[in-house]
């Protein structure tokens, strides 16, 4: 194949996925139509994520007026607005608990979008963007957990970027040293301090949300374009308008789910699952104190970490990664009844690592 | 003794008669399992107790079993008083809906010709026997107040001892009688589910949520188009009453929002003195600061470290200092009076170790429960692999 053809072959995949002729709102509203069948609930998830993004991005501004992000002042700041600004509790609460909510329908999109396959062609653009999404909001996760400097907070970031050069031990000659350079650069210091309380604030509210707004124009853009997948195998399949009867009902989900997360937030403060101590500014001259563990979304990947060789856990992450950004080529040929019993595989492996971690943990290691 | 049958035998007979009962049930009489539906027969007053009585037992046996499952949880959720409080408001207010429903089902069923003519006793016998256990349980949340917050302490452990076959009725005995007459309450119930209508909680049709949404419509013409003209007026009405609740909703909302949002970022109104106490607070912090930061000048400028006198240090419990690299040491003293001083920081993913020694000269890192010997660097089998760096014994 020479160069001319490879071009037009690279310009006509790029006219399939972003066809001019539908760029109108009223095929791109007006005629959408979205499908009724069995999996139809699936359709409401993408759009309660934007819904917990868009909270994230209201109560993150507001935050902002408040927090001070130095390793003397970013804890006293915390506690500031959390028991002296009016509604300060409210908003950061709503801040910690939609974060999780997000990445709980974050998660469930994506099983379930892998279930309706609908990254088939010409939605592979929007799966793409999809995953990246989906690795944002954990980097969104790891760098806003950093914020408070209480001990969880500075505790749990030290051991994840430790095992960024835990990856050392497993790489020959000079390569060995890379991982601990990368986390020292990450860091900006020899260890976690001021430097990398700036770096990550820096990204946590300036690089992540520039990059998911991108991501997240042309996800929405592809989807409105080539409608929602059709998601199932049934011939006969009868379909509802996506303006307004679709519309409606999705914003009434976002309705529920605001009314759900307010009593949360005004209910629960997000530090009531860890003990007190953990919650106290960050002390560099101590021991860590026990019970620290990441948040709950990375469960999934820390129990595993405890129990089986790290060379494993690398393997496995990095497999898990490319398969999930190379599934619409994977996955091309292979019929929805086995994408779905995929799809349930993964998702009992989440909710079980997720919620019995702890149990499995102590059971395999014999703890009391 | 009473107790012992109450709180032991009863729950193994309900729960044997309710597993050996369903099994028998489901195999015998399989298109039976559900409760026999006279919503046929007279369906006005139905709506007024079928769908309040069961819009509160959901929730509350929900949380009852969410609490069986997860007492750990729960206990940190009611450990908030304000959560306590919404959760024993919503528990209560969703018995009196349950009271109110049932009250009603129990009315409709004694009173409609109907209806009886399809009522059997044990029907009676269950409606009468939920009645109380929810009066029992409402009268355990008002006169023994806070029972979200104890209960995950004595019933749950109570429950499980039940479950695991390892009977233990010491964590309820002491209880309040109401407490108890709940708790067999629940037994009772729980062994009637198969021979009663109540095996229909077993063959609720969750799948309904899930399958496309069907429109049942009467077959008939002339129906049909009542129902259209019906429909186009009622759509009219629902289109005002929508805008204006909707309206209203907004606006209320609005006020609301603006409210908080205008006080949010008015600052708080603080006194003096509680200026002056934050101000203080903040003034620790930046000093604490400011001495990690002369350490870390220390480090640069100087060719040793100050860790301590000599005399000062234990050989059962470590003095933390600030290594060559900023990371966290301790140092000991050895048994040959000279002092040790070993990296804190844990070998496998970087953890700070404590600084108690145990009797066999090992200190523990808290994260994953590995411990190292103070004196060669080792660790025991476990997570971490390589040997802890002796820090250069430059004092």
């Amino acid at each position: 194949m020479n160069a001319v053809s490879k071009l037009s072959a690279l310009a006509g995949f790029v006219a399939d996925r972003f066809p001019v002729e539908k760029m109108n709102v009223a095929s791109m509203i007006g005629k959408k139509v979205v499908p009724l069948h069995r999996m139809s609930w699936a359709y409401y998830l993408g759009g309660l994520t934007l819904f917990f993004f868009l909270i994230q991005i209201g109560t993150g501004l507001m935050l902002l007026f408040y927090y001070e992000p130095t390793v003397s002042d970013a804890h006293a700041s915390v506690e500031y607005i959390t028991n002296h600004v009016s509604g300060g509790a409210l908003i950061r609460n709503l801040h910690a608990w939609s974060s999780s909510a997000m990445i709980l329908c974050v998660l469930a999109h994506l099983i379930t979008t892998f279930a309706m396959k609908a990254f088939e062609k010409p939605r592979e653009v929007i799966w793409l963007s999809g995953v990246l999404m989906l690795f944002l909001t954990f980097g969104f996760g790891f760098t806003g957990y950093l914020l408070p400097w209480n001990q969880i907070a500075v505790n749990a970031t030290k051991i994840g970027l430790q095992s960024i050069e835990e990856v050392g031990a497993y790489l020959p000659g000079s390569l060995a040293t890379l991982p601990a350079t990368i986390k020292e650069t990450i860091q900006g210091e020899a260890t976690v301090g001021q430097a990398t309380l700036s770096r990550f604030y820096a990204i946590h509210v300036v690089v992540l949300p520039l990059l998911t707004l991108g991501l997240l124009g042309m996800h929405v853009f592809g989807i409105q374009l080539h409608g929602m997948s059709r998601g199932t195998e049934a011939v006969k399949v009868r379909f509802e308008k996506f303006f307004p009867d679709f519309v409606i009902k999705d914003l009434t989900a976002w309705g529920v789910a605001f009314l759900v997360i307010f009593v949360v937030a005004i209910c629960l403060p997000f530090e009531s699952f860890f003990s007190y101590t953990l919650a106290e500014p960050y002390n560099p001259l101590g021991s860590t104190p026990e019970g620290i563990k990441p948040e709950w979304y990375f469960f999934f990947v820390y129990y595993p970490l405890e129990l089986l060789p790290f060379w494993v856990i690398i393997l496995a992450s990095n497999a898990a990664a490319l398969v999930l950004l190379a599934a619409p080529w994977i996955f091309r040929g292979t019929s929805r009844k086995t994408l779905r019993a995929l799809a349930v595989a993964g998702a009992a492996y989440l909710i079980i690592v997720t919620i019995f971690g702890q149990q499995i943990y102590d059971a395999i290691k014999g703890v009391q | 003794m009473i107790d012992t049958f109450l709180l032991v035998g009863l729950p193994y007979l309900a729960l044997v008669a309710c597993i050996v009962g369903t099994i028998q049930r489901f195999r015998r009489e399989p298109y039976n399992v559900s409760a026999l539906s006279s919503q046929f027969l007279e369906h006005r007053t139905l709506k007024w107790g079928s769908v309040p009585w069961h819009a509160g037992i959901i929730v509350i046996l929900l949380a009852h079993i969410f609490v069986f499952l997860f007492p750990g949880v729960w206990r940190a959720i009611t450990a908030n008083a304000i959560a306590l409080v919404a959760i024993e408001t919503v528990g209560i207010a969703l018995a009196f809906l349950c009271i109110a429903g049932m009250l009603v089902l129990i009315v409709r069923r004694l009173v409609s010709p109907k209806v009886q003519a399809v009522t059997t006793n044990v029907d009676l016998v269950v409606q009468a026997l939920l009645l109380v256990q929810i009066v029992l349980g409402l009268s355990v949340a008002l006169s023994y107040r806070w029972g979200a917050a104890w209960a995950p302490g004595t019933v749950v452990p109570y429950l499980w001892s039940i479950v695991t076959l390892q009977p233990d009725a010491t964590f309820v005995a002491e209880m309040p009688g109401l407490v108890k007459a709940h708790i067999a309450g629940a037994w009772v119930i729980i062994g009637l589910i198969p021979y009663s209508r109540l095996i229909h909680m077993f063959t609720a049709p969750l799948h309904y949520v899930m399958r496309a949404p069907q429109v049942v419509v009467w077959g008939n013409l002339a129906r049909l188009g009542k129902v259209a003209g019906d429909k186009l007026v009622a759509s009219r009405r629902l289109f005002i009453t929508g805008t204006v609740a909707t309206a209203s909703g907004v606006g209320l909302l609005g006020v609301g929002v603006l409210d908080k949002f205008v006080r949010y970022f008015q600052g708080p109104k603080l006194t003096e003195e509680q200026r002056a106490d934050l101000l203080e607070e903040r003034l620790v912090r930046v000093k604490a600061t400011a001495e990690q930061r002369e350490l870390e000048l220390e480090r640069l400028r100087s060719a040793y470290i100050a860790v301590g006198p000599l005399a000062q240090l234990d050989a059962k419990k470590g003095r933390y200092f600030i290594d060559y690299e900023m990371r966290p040491a301790l140092a000991f003293k050895g048994d040959d009076g000279m002092p040790i001083l070993i990296s804190a920081k844990c070998t496998h993913l970087g953890c700070t170790v404590a600084s108690e020694v145990n009797d066999q000269g090992q200190i523990l890192c808290p994260c994953h429960v590995s411990y190292f010997d103070i004196k060669t660097g080792a660790p025991n089998p476990g997570p971490p692999q390589r040997r802890r760096s002796r820090t250069s014994t430059g004092y």
